[in-house]
């Protein structure tokens, strides 16, 4: 029981983080992706012997806690609250938490994506899953995450690379 | 800018922001977690004792001496334990009235509603006690999902003069389906609102 505990505050200590992150980019609300990742990994104590052996346990609470968005968002018969991305731009980075340093220019930006890519931009990128890990997290066909990763990617790309002026000459 | 540039950019962002919740208060909450998914099981083995008690005694002879009441219905269940707490677990929104006598028969007078107006006569307790006076008297219980479907009462702990307004309503407002959800809270005794 004490190596249990032992593993499980390493990953804990480890994955906290990219997990919050990763949730935070898909959910857009702090305290909402905060809530969510701690009963995740709370689940995830509680269930320790089974996930420590899950191929991704960092995937499993990732899941776990947007699953628990779901069923929050069902049970209340009301969407969760999502950052307006425009209000997120103009917001000063210390509210996003952290040492203050986050860009609210790309965060507005990524709140900008359709869900969908933002999930797979989240799992791909922020937590490290492979295509096919994050086709599985997400149930869908991996080369449908290349194409929202290719999609994703470049509307972020146009929306945080000002185009070059044109010459007025 | 490339993909790669671009992917590096927005890398730098993850470890900017931390999560600052203790692994102390994480397996706090696992085992609260872990403590509610093995709460059906317990309800389960109760209720299957409450039903056989509930039929034992329904078996024997009317000059028997009466013993706890333990009933058990598809919709509701009231368990008496081995402290001499009450478990009162809701799970479908039938029979108020039979939930009502059920409790004052076992000593608590009780004014129980169902998804509707609770009884107008009962005023409520002025209650000075202590958030942990209050759970020894009254525990809210939660089921998996997180609904509030079982209270347990300890009678001995009501104070005297005072009673128990029990109010179930589904939770999603949604009529006749959803989760249910149950709260308690002192009343003023009466023979209009708790029956004595």
């Amino acid at each position: 029981m004490a190596n249990q505990g032992l593993d499980f505050a390493e990953f804990y200590r480890e994955a906290k983080d990219k997990c919050l992150f990763t949730v935070l980019v898909s959910v857009g609300d702090r305290d909402t992706a905060q809530d969510l990742v701690a009963e995740a990994f709370a689940r995830a104590w509680a269930s320790w012997r089974t996930v420590s052996r899950h191929p991704a346990p960092a995937a499993w609470v990732v899941r776990t806690a947007l699953n628990s968005g779901i069923s929050r968002w069902r049970r209340r018969r009301r969407e969760l609250p999502v950052a307006d991305p425009a209000r997120v731009a103009d917001q000063p980075a210390a509210e996003w938490g952290g040492d203050g340093s986050v860009d609210p220019r790309i965060m507005a930006a990524l709140l900008r994506l359709p869900a969908r890519q933002r999930q797979v931009v989240a799992l791909r990128l922020f937590l490290d899953l492979d295509t096919a890990g994050t086709a599985q997290v997400l149930g869908i066909a991996p080369g449908t995450v290349q194409a929202h990763l290719g999609r994703a990617l470049a509307a972020l790309r146009d929306d945080l690379v000002p185009a070059p002026k044109e010459n007025q000459s | 800018m490339n993909d790669d540039e671009l992917i590096t950019v927005l890398r730098e962002q993850r470890g900017k922001i931390s999560m600052d919740t203790p692994v102390e208060q994480i397996v706090s909450r696992g085992r609260a977690a872990r403590a509610r998914r093995r709460l059906p099981g317990v309800a389960v083995a109760l209720g299957a004792a409450a039903a056989t008690a509930f039929a034992l005694t329904s078996a024997l002879p009317a000059s028997h001496p009466a013993g706890p009441h333990n009933a058990k219905l598809a919709a509701w269940t009231v368990v008496r334990q081995a402290d001499g707490a009450i478990l009162v677990t809701i799970s479908e929104l039938k029979d108020p009235a039979g939930l009502q006598s059920t409790l004052r028969a076992d000593g608590v007078p009780a004014s129980v509603s169902f998804a509707g107006q609770q009884n107008p006569a009962c005023q409520g307790y002025p209650y000075g006690g202590s958030q942990s006076q209050r759970r020894q008297l009254l525990t809210t219980i939660a089921d998996p999902a997180g609904s509030p479907n079982a209270v347990v009462i300890h009678p001995g702990a009501i104070p005297s003069g005072a009673g128990l307004q029990i109010s179930a309503l589904f939770q999603n407002g949604q009529g006749s389906q959803g989760l249910v959800g149950v709260s308690a809270e002192l009343v003023q005794a009466s023979l209009q609102c708790t029956g004595s």
